[in-house]
């Protein structure tokens, strides 16, 4: 279902679109990539939109790694396509990934996916993820300029899938180094960051994932770190926040373009 | 990758029960931060493994070396040793056929190898600390045995001197990078000490770990150690793969060990 010809990227930029275009362009081939966490699907209207920047917040330790690592297996396990994994705290862990999909197998019997012994199944997934370590944003910049010129040669990457998912954890540990201070090179930066992002996610039909932390607001409050130009770039944000000592996390929406929330 | 991740060994700390929330010890690949009060046992948790992760491969250890960045002085060597020799004294304990084992591990089991094969650096100021650590690459680059990487603590030198607050994010989160290319890069596993402060929240003033809210991202694992009555205890705060359990411990003449038998425990100063 995900490997339609989709038009390519050449077809997409400097083109001029009819609404009746867009709309099917939008009914047809931007779908949502469930995370498996049935809460924050249901915040996000079904999942991570395909073509759409989607940022997850939250003080540390309220389950941001885990929202990323619980996308990346179910895409991975439902055969999606693809999933690309920047991961600048070494916490992509294998391990995990093998427990999060053993714990979802019986949703996936439901749905007559095939039952392969574990360990197959286990193998074809990983064999669907990319997992690569950033530690600076020289380094995420040389990636994405990769991943762009891979994607704009049409070359299929791990025998016939093409990515879909891009997950990047945390965007905010590399951009925290250079953001700040008197010189506005690094905001520069950032913002070229988040126009790469978009462009890949709205060419090449990706849905993106970021994660950022949270500085203190005052009083005791917190906000995402990263600014206010950052603000306006994810299409959906999301806040999560743990309650001490428990294992219950709470999503909050803080930017939706498609939903309408009650004030 | 999964292959890779099951064959990792991992650094125990001494005290089963801590090893058993910290999924079989420290984890190497990762930046580990171990935050708690003045008096609680991080230095000792640190000089224990700085001593653990020499233990030779035929006994269960990584048979690595250590580097120990020491930013307060707390690093006491006359206390190293007599952990080196309590860790040693285990060893024999739990081998107790060792004409079974090459004589040349046994005869590297002495306190003064142990304490020979830890690398240590004293920094005096946070500019000394940020070239140790960028110095730290070119060392690891040619001493390819060290395992483990242990900062005592990363707070001492950031906590004054600092009056430009967002320079020091900058600096540590640039600090915070680095240990984490390092760790994944050497394989080896980073251990960072860290003081606690108080901080004002929901009209109270609650103690958390020191160096803010951008500093708790840059680790992989936090762990806190803590008092509960006359007893020590760690708490594992944030981890990519476990849940968060808390576990008892105990700091004995021989280092840290299982809370368990109540002789031999030093008990809280106050």
């Amino acid at each position: 279902m995900m490997n339609h010809d989709q038009p390519s990227a050449k077809d997409r930029c400097g083109k001029i679109w009819s609404g009746m275009q867009l709309l099917k362009d939008t009914t047809e081939s931007k779908h949502f990539l469930p995370t498996g966490l049935e809460g924050i699907d249901t915040l996000l209207g079904g999942g991570l939109r395909q073509g759409q920047l989607t940022e997850v917040t939250g003080p540390s330790s309220s389950g941001k790694t885990q929202v990323c690592l619980h996308s990346a297996s179910l895409v991975a396990a439902k055969h999606m396509g693809v999933v690309m994994y920047l991961d600048t705290s070494n916490s992509f862990s294998p391990s995990r990934v093998a427990t999060i999909i053993d714990g979802s197998s019986d949703v996936f019997g439901q749905r007559g996916f095939d039952l392969q012994p574990k360990d197959m199944r286990l193998k074809s997934v990983m064999r669907s993820i990319i997992c690569e370590s950033v530690f600076d944003i020289f380094a995420l910049f040389e990636v994405l300029h990769q991943l762009e010129g891979s994607l704009l040669n049409d070359k299929v990457n791990n025998g016939g899938s093409k990515i879909c998912l891009l997950i990047i954890d945390s965007i905010s540990s590399l951009l925290a180094p250079i953001i700040g201070g008197k010189y506005p090179q690094g905001r520069s930066m950032m913002i070229s960051v988040a126009m790469i992002l978009k462009k890949l996610a709205d060419e090449h039909n990706l849905s993106v994932l970021v994660t950022n932390h949270t500085v203190s607001a005052g009083n005791g409050a917190v906000k995402p770190a990263l600014g206010e130009s950052w603000r306006a770039v994810p299409h959906v944000r999301l806040v999560l926040s743990r309650e001490c000592g428990s294992n219950i996390c709470t999503a909050t929406v803080l930017k939706h373009t498609l939903k309408v929330f009650p004030l | 990758m999964l292959s890779e991740e099951q064959s990792q060994k991992h650094i125990t700390t001494g005290s089963g029960d801590l090893n058993n929330i910290l999924g079989g010890g420290i984890h190497c690949k990762e930046v580990t931060e171990i935050g708690g009060v003045p008096g609680v046992g991080k230095t000792q948790l640190g000089i224990q493994l700085a001593i653990n992760v020499q233990i030779p491969v035929e006994y269960g250890g990584l048979g690595g070396k250590a580097v120990y960045i020491d930013t307060e002085g707390s690093f006491m060597v006359e206390r190293v040793y007599q952990i080196a020799e309590g860790c040693i004294s285990d060893i024999l304990e739990h081998f107790p056929h060792s004409h079974e084992k090459s004589s040349f591990a046994q005869k590297q089991l002495q306190p003064e190898h142990f304490l020979a094969d830890i690398y240590y650096f004293r920094v005096c100021s946070y500019t000394e600390q940020i070239a140790a650590i960028n110095y730290l690459e070119k060392f690891l680059g040619e001493h390819k045995d060290v395992r483990i990487v242990i900062i005592d603590s990363v707070t001492f030198h950031f906590r004054q001197d600092f009056d430009d607050m967002a320079l020091r994010t900058r600096v540590l989160s640039g600090l915070s990078l680095k240990l984490m290319k390092i760790a994944k890069a050497y394989n080896l596993a980073v251990v960072l000490l860290n003081q606690v402060t108080t901080k004002f929240t929901e009209g109270s003033f609650q103690l958390t770990l020191a160096l803010g809210d951008s500093w708790s991202h840059s680790c992989t694992n936090r762990l806190i150690l803590y008092w509960n009555g006359n007893d020590r205890y760690a708490y594992l705060d944030k981890s990519p793969s476990l849940p968060v359990a808390s576990a008892p411990y105990a700091v004995t003449g021989k280092g840290v060990r299982d809370a368990g038998n109540s002789n031999h425990k030093r008990v809280r100063v106050t």
